[in-house]
């Protein structure tokens, strides 16, 4: 139900250790948002695009993960066509493009556990400071992902109530009904967890 | 943090991602179709208040961030940060504490159950709908350079549903706290 957005493979992006790959993520946004010349942002957009198009992705997979925002990109350069001249909207439209296909190749080569190591060390101040711990921060990714099923086959459960008693299938209905049966589940999760120990307090 | 509060947020994300699988329903008199999942962040403030409903949303993100499918219709991962949306995203954060603090104001065990209807209501359009467009928006224009005036008059299209998902969300969260009343921290 939940499978990554990783993708399998061996391009040298996937062999780029993350900060590597986030670091310039973020300098390419940079970059791209002081600048207003079209050759720059175009020449950005080609090469992110090649960049997403190497990792191995189909060309299917590659358009069904960034077609939505791409759709939104390309409605407001639409609307920006009414109010700004032409290169303007070509510079705002190319530097968004390319940052989504930068952003998209990072995803496609980075495992989740990649990024996980990633967060522990970014989280390591805040830990210092005794806001957070990381290991709650795993422990609470863990556990999303351990009931995400869960809570999806109890609102099949509620759903199927609902036509069993011939009642009309309405969000109102099953939303009350689906929060308060799982999170009544919240007491015996947290004493499973500290009766193992887990966050050893 | 103890670890009861902990379990809540994990299951309350879960839930989130839970409701981005549910099918969007379209109604014949609203333009954009509605997604449960947008419906979050209003009932995450008013079931478990500011804190821990915007560390939900955090740990929410951090999921979308890292990777998983998870926002309805199954997208994820870094791109839809950088998209013109990303400022809705990212506002979900503040939104839900906004909507929280609003609860928590005025939301008390024992008033009568109308009053606690209003506080909801209230809540979830001044957080859900008011601070989330008020951050959204502009990131949009200044992402875009479509003027703010063009992005608010497009945003009114959603404005119904929003309507809608506040008065959906306050139901379900006056059941809940009535049901399973968490709003307040226990001590």
């Amino acid at each position: 139900m939940l499978t990554s957005l990783h993708i399998e493979g061996d391009s040298w992006l996937h062999r780029l250790p993350v900060r590597a790959k986030l670091l310039p993520l973020v300098a390419l946004s940079i970059l791209l948002f002081l600048s207003g010349s079209l050759p720059v942002q175009l020449t950005a957009f080609v090469i992110s695009g090649g960049l997403y198009l190497s990792v191995g992705i189909s060309w299917r997979e590659a358009l069904k993960r960034v077609g939505f925002v791409f759709f939104t990109i390309f409605f407001l350069a639409a609307v920006n066509l009414f109010f700004l001249p032409l290169s303007e909207v070509g510079v705002l439209t190319l530097r968004l493009l390319a940052l989504v296909l930068f952003a998209a190749a990072v995803t496609a080569t980075t495992t989740i556990s990649a990024f996980m190591d990633e967060i522990t060390v970014l989280l390591s101040p805040f830990e210092r400071l005794g806001w957070v711990l990381a290991a709650d921060v795993s422990l609470a990714l863990g556990l999303v992902l351990r009931f995400v099923p869960d809570i999806f086959a109890r609102y099949q459960a509620i759903r199927e109530a609902h036509r069993a008693r011939g009642l009309p299938v309405r969000p109102l209905t099953i939303i009350g009904p689906l929060i308060i049966l799982t999170l009544k589940d919240a007491d015996t999760i947290a004493a499973a967890i500290d009766a193992r120990g887990f966050r050893r307090q | 943090m103890n670890t009861r509060d902990l379990v809540l947020i994990a299951l309350f994300a879960a839930i989130v991602v839970a409701l981005g699988l549910i099918p969007p329903i379209t109604l014949g008199f609203i333009p954009v179709p509605i997604t449960a999942q947008s419906m979050g962040v209003m009932l995450a403030g008013c079931i478990l208040g500011a804190k821990r409903g915007a560390l939900a949303f955090l740990l929410f993100l951090l999921l979308v961030a890292i990777g998983l499918p998870v926002l309805s219709g199954g997208r994820g991962g870094l791109a839809v940060f950088a998209g013109p949306s990303g400022g809705f995203i990212l506002g979900w954060v503040v939104a839900t504490f906004v909507t929280g603090l609003i609860a928590q104001r005025f939301v008390r065990e024992g008033q009568p159950e109308l009053r606690q209807f209003i506080g909801f209501f209230l809540a979830s359009i001044i957080g859900g709908i008011v601070v989330l467009y008020a951050i959204g928006m502009p990131w949009v224009s200044a992402i875009t350079g479509t003027p703010l005036l063009a992005v608010a008059t497009g945003s009114l299209a959603f404005l119904p549903g929003d309507l809608l998902k506040a008065a959906i969300a306050t139901l379900a969260a006056r059941a809940v706290f009535a049901g399973y009343p968490l709003l307040h921290v226990r001590a």
